[in-house]
């Protein structure tokens, strides 16, 4: 048993876990920690025009292409696996009331051929269905119910339904195709059937392996946990809560939680509020910059000649920083907000399976402790049933003195130990481990108790059947610990492999997010700029005030003046 | 804006050496008064048309506090000018002049040309942009900027330019004398409508209007009216643009400025987090930092000096209108007199009549009577006398206002263009700086090694 206690050599117990995974989809378990194949330089093609600017996920976190993969379960993954680029885009939020007594909004995916429409709270079932079905991995969030924020000026409340609108579309296609490039969910049948459209959500999830799915995930297999077969040993395994302390905590798990929290922190303090505030400042400022370039406009109404010109364009260059600031507002919202926003969801969901690690982690050592305790158990019962025997020995030596001894063919399998040690050597050196209350083992103490009441009725029996109890549950623990140990080694590896995958994706969004910002305030400058050279020729031609050297009005008009002009009196604009 | 005549001055002390020749008596040619150079007009020019007699550009530099260390502390500037006007004894004249001898140049050509837009000074109490007391350097600079303004606009009115008192504001070496030569002997016709004086502030108010108003004068003041409009407008909406983008505390605050700023900090935060790519984040963290610094940049080089003469040129603007409005009062000195002249002469005339009759009658009071119709006729002899004056101020008046607006249109449109062109060039300036920051910034981010 004791290979079980080391936490850290994962890799050489990877294909064995692999092998047993026998789900279909499982196939490349190891992918997410090898080495990319494809250079990430390669920018995304917006390949609908929906989009005017590339969508995250940025292009650095697209999959490989997976081009080995033949064995396709349906078009959509032959679409998905095809080796090219491929987006998901989500072309259009429709209202409607079908299959409704009031109305909703569908949205709908084109992924290839296929067009689907779905509604959010599918979509957010599809969320939760694949968090179930992967517990070990880190599902892309969806836009979460409430909206985030309300960066644009109040509007009516049509227009702000609108913009929601806009935002999810924007979110959930991000969603899709974060699914679309992850290298395990990519090959979910479910996701391709989401994305077919051809069946209805709802039978989607009354089928397998959906409707398969055990009510409680933590007593299922963590690489696949609607697998019908699965050992009885589940069962036997406790459920604990996601606070209950480990005794031997996994260092690297643990600085990911600490990691995770800080993290979490940063981003929806500092980073989502100062964004917040910012664009609240760009916003009003974009209305000051209508507003006064209105009233220039105005203002050139009332003046006339060159004056009037130059103040009109003074006030187009005005308009024009409206303009690039509303602009330069939507690609912040959408490059920067959004994607924030969606690390901090990120953030979440990576607490959650920590958790579940966490979970998994004290599962297996309650079960190990609970063996432990069987077995010290069984082994004061096989003692005392070992001194019961001496005893009748003893007497039936005094009462039948030429007997011939008894043979141990009645006592079941207990013959070598008790033999083997006649003290009363304790088999496990030291302190009896600390018992802790389990909540999934008050069945089996209960049983103890009532066993050892039996005994009282009638000893012998009693203490056999209390053996042959134990013996059963020592063994089924022994099998809980070895699956709760694979599980442990799957969560464990799965986890940090896919937190590697998604380093690698948030260190490529926050680069996109980074230049896409910069990009959008070097256009937002480049505008204005044009603007402003524009207003400035208009302002360079209204004439000089006549009152000026005469060295400057030669130069000025160049070859035009003549000798006379030196008296002054003439003055131009008459 | 006169920067390209800094050398110029170079040799020039502060006490201009070629002024001696000078004669500072009141007797100075020009004539003064608003019927000054009217009737010079030359063929091809309207009457109303202005016309300049040379070039006079000043400059107000070198702001220098002196007693430094007395209670009597105040602050002097070097005035200079280059001009080519004959009135001028020398083309570069000089002078060294503090603030209160700019207000004495302004109370007495305001006096002795009635008819004239002379430039408001600035007000001492607006200096909302400015901390510090008067001696820093900050106040110092934008006194001297808004004394600078206020010359130029002397400047470049062709009537004050000649003014004998901006001469010896420029030449005078004994300004002081100057000056209590100029209060003894003010210049211009000694007001001889003692009448007009006398009836006007029997008869005339504050809120009488003209009653035959003159289309043209509707007009201007119309004009003026949505000039000020828009200007107060833009001001307004500007200040609050300006309020957005900051607040003017060196302290980030609620203002872009601050925003960007707190933006840096929260970057360069998930930097410190994100062990792999802190060097490029700290970078764009200083990307950010630098975008807030040229907002600031911006708001303190472009926007408060534009705010600052946006204002000034609206104090300008009603010193123009109080031109106007004295207009409508010398109309209305001319229409009530007229009024009064009428009432007289029909009181006479009734009179006259009622004599007849008591005449027919045989009455006889003959003479009270004599001396009651010559005491009427002396009234109405006054009286149409001072209508005949007052008629011709009135027109003359009007005739230089007529004038006096071209003038200041040529003005307004010369600081519009001056305002609105240092802002274009401060915004175009800004959003260079800014692109080329936000330019660097994104290869340094494209260099982040991507392995997914």
């Amino acid at each position: 048993m004791d290979p079980y206690e080391t936490e850290n050599p994962f890799e050489e117990d990877t294909d064995r876990v692999q092998s047993e995974a026998s789900s279909a989809y499982r196939v490349n378990l190891s992918a997410p920690s090898s080495p990319p194949s494809q250079s990430s330089r390669i920018p995304s093609s917006p390949s609908l025009g929906s989009a005017s600017r590339p969508a995250f996920p940025s292009s650095g976190s697209h999959r490989q292409p997976q081009a080995y993969k033949s064995d396709f379960c349906c078009t959509r993954d032959q679409w998905l696996h095809s080796g090219e680029e491929v987006e998901i885009v989500i072309t259009d939020a429709l209202k409607t009331s079908v299959n409704s007594s009031s109305t909703y909004i569908t949205y709908v995916i084109k992924s290839g051929t296929a067009e689907a429409q779905h509604r959010y709270s599918e979509f957010e079932s599809l969320r939760t269905s694949l968090a179930r079905l992967y517990p070990t991995l880190i599902i892309p969030p969806i836009p979460s119910k409430q909206t985030i924020g309300d960066y644009a000026v109040k509007q009516a409340k049509a227009k702000e339904d609108a913009a929601m609108i806009a935002r999810r579309k924007r979110m959930l296609q991000t969603f899709l195709n974060r699914i679309a490039r992850h290298p395990i969910l990519s090959n979910e049948h479910v996701f391709h059937r989401f994305l077919d459209g051809e069946v209805s959500w709802t039978e989607v999830l009354h089928s397998p392996p959906l409707s398969l799915l055990p009510t409680n995930i933590l007593k299922a297999p963590s690489h696949n946990p609607t697998d019908q077969n699965a050992s009885p040993g589940y069962t036997a395994l406790p459920n604990p809560s996601a606070t209950h302390a480990l005794r031997r905590p996994d260092q690297r798990f643990l600085d990911s939680e600490v990691f995770t929290n800080k993290f979490a922190a940063h981003l929806s303090g500092p980073m989502e509020k100062v964004t917040r505030r910012t664009m609240k400042r760009w916003s009003d400022s974009s209305h000051d910059h209508a507003e006064l370039g209105a009233a220039l406009n105005g203002f050139s109404l009332n003046e006339s000649g060159q004056l009037s010109s130059a103040i009109e364009k003074t006030g187009q260059a005005v308009d024009a920083t409206y303009m690039s600031t509303t602009l330069l507002l939507q690609e912040l919202e959408q490059n920067w907000a959004e994607p924030l926003h969606e690390y901090t969801q990120f953030a979440t969901i990576i607490k959650k399976l920590l958790v579940y690690r966490h979970q998994k982690h004290v599962q297996y050592e309650m079960t190990q402790e609970n063996l432990e305790a069987k077995r010290e158990q069984l082994e004061e019962l096989e003692k005392s049933e070992h001194a019961a025997r001496r005893l009748e020995e003893a007497l039936g030596r005094g009462r039948t003195s030429a007997d011939s001894p008894r043979t141990e063919d009645g006592t079941p399998s207990s013959g070598d130990n008790s033999r083997a040690d006649t003290g009363y050597l304790p088999p496990h050196p030291g302190p009896n481990p600390v018992r802790r209350r389990a909540p999934g083992m008050g069945f089996l103490s209960a049983l103890s108790y009532t066993l050892h009441g039996m005994m009282d009725v009638d000893p012998a029996t009693a203490r056999r059947n209390a053996i042959s109890k134990a013996r059963e549950q020592i063994s089924l623990l022994e099998d809980a610990l070895h699956l709760s140990a694979q599980d442990l080694k799957y969560s464990s590896s799965t986890i940090q492999a896919d937190l590697d995958r998604f380093q690698r994706q948030k260190v490529a969004d926050i680069r996109e997010m980074a230049i896409s910002m910069a990009k959008s305030h070097r256009d937002w400058c480049k505008k204005n700029l044009e603007a402003w050279e524009e207003a400035k020729r208009e302002v360079e031609k209204i004439p000089d005030h006549p009152n000026r050297m005469l060295e400057e009005i030669v130069e000025d008009s160049g070859g035009v003046a003549n000798g006379s002009r030196e008296s002054t009196s003439t003055i131009d604009g008459h | 804006m006169l920067g390209e005549d800094d050398d110029v001055f170079d040799s020039v002390t502060w006490e201009s050496p070629s002024a001696p020749t000078y004669d500072a008596g009141p007797s100075a040619p020009t004539g003064p008064g608003f019927r000054q150079s009217t009737a010079e007009s030359e063929p091809g020019h309207g009457p109303h048309d202005p016309k300049w007699e040379g070039y006079l550009i000043t400059s107000v530099k070198d702001p220098v506090k002196e007693l430094a260390d007395t209670k009597d502390a105040y602050v002097s500037y070097l005035v200079s000018a280059k001009t080519n006007l004959p009135i001028f004894s020398t083309p570069n004249p000089s002078a060294r002049r503090r603030f209160q001898d700019f207000v004495f140049l302004r109370n007495h050509l305001s006096k002795d040309f009635p008819a004239c837009v002379v430039p408001p000074l600035p007000d001492k109490h607006r200096l909302e942009y400015v901390t510090g007391d008067r001696f820093s350097p900050e106040f110092m600079e934008r006194r001297r900027a808004d004394l600078h303004r206020f010359l130029q606009r002397l400047s470049r009115h062709p009537t004050l330019q000649r003014s004998t008192l901006l001469r010896a504001f420029f030449e005078s070496t004994e300004w002081h004398v100057t000056m209590h030569q100029h209060v003894a002997h003010p210049p211009g016709p000694e007001h001889t409508t003692g009448v007009i004086d006398s009836i006007s502030d029997t008869l005339l108010n504050a809120f009488s209007r003209v009653r035959k108003p003159d289309e043209r004068f509707l007009a201007m003041r119309e004009g003026v009216d949505k000039f000020e409009e828009g200007i107060v407008l833009t001001e307004r909406l500007w200040s609050r643009i300006r309020n957005r983008t900051n607040d003017g505390t060196l302290e980030p605050g609620e203002d872009l400025t601050g925003d960007y700023h707190d933006m840096a900090v929260a970057v360069q935060g998930l930097g410190f987090l994100e062990s792999g790519i802190t060097d490029p984040l700290n970078h764009f963290s200083n990307t950010l930092l630098e975008f807030s610094a040229l907002l600031r940049h911006t708001t303190q080089t472009t926007t408060d000096p534009f705010l600052i003469h946006l204002h000034s040129l609206l104090q300008y603007s009603h010193a123009n209108r109080a031109v106007l409005k004295l207009r409508d009062q010398k109309q209305m000195d001319f229409e009530e007199l007229s009024d009064y002249l009428s009432g007289v002469t029909s009181e006479r005339d009734r009179s006259y009549l009622k004599d007849r009759v008591d005449a027919l009658r045989g009455a006889d009071d003959d003479r009270s009577r004599v001396e009651k119709m010559r005491k009427l006729d002396a009234k109405i002899k006054e009286l149409q006398d001072a209508v005949q004056t007052a008629h011709e101020t009135s027109d003359a008046f009007s005739d230089e206002t007529l004038r006096e607006q071209t003038v200041f249109q040529y003005a307004k449109e010369a600081e519009m263009k001056e305002m609105l062109g240092n802002l274009a060039d401060g915004q175009m300036e800004f959003y260079k700086a800014a692109m080329d920051e936000w330019d660097r910034i994104i290869p340094i981010i494209q260099r982040i090694r991507v392995d997914v």
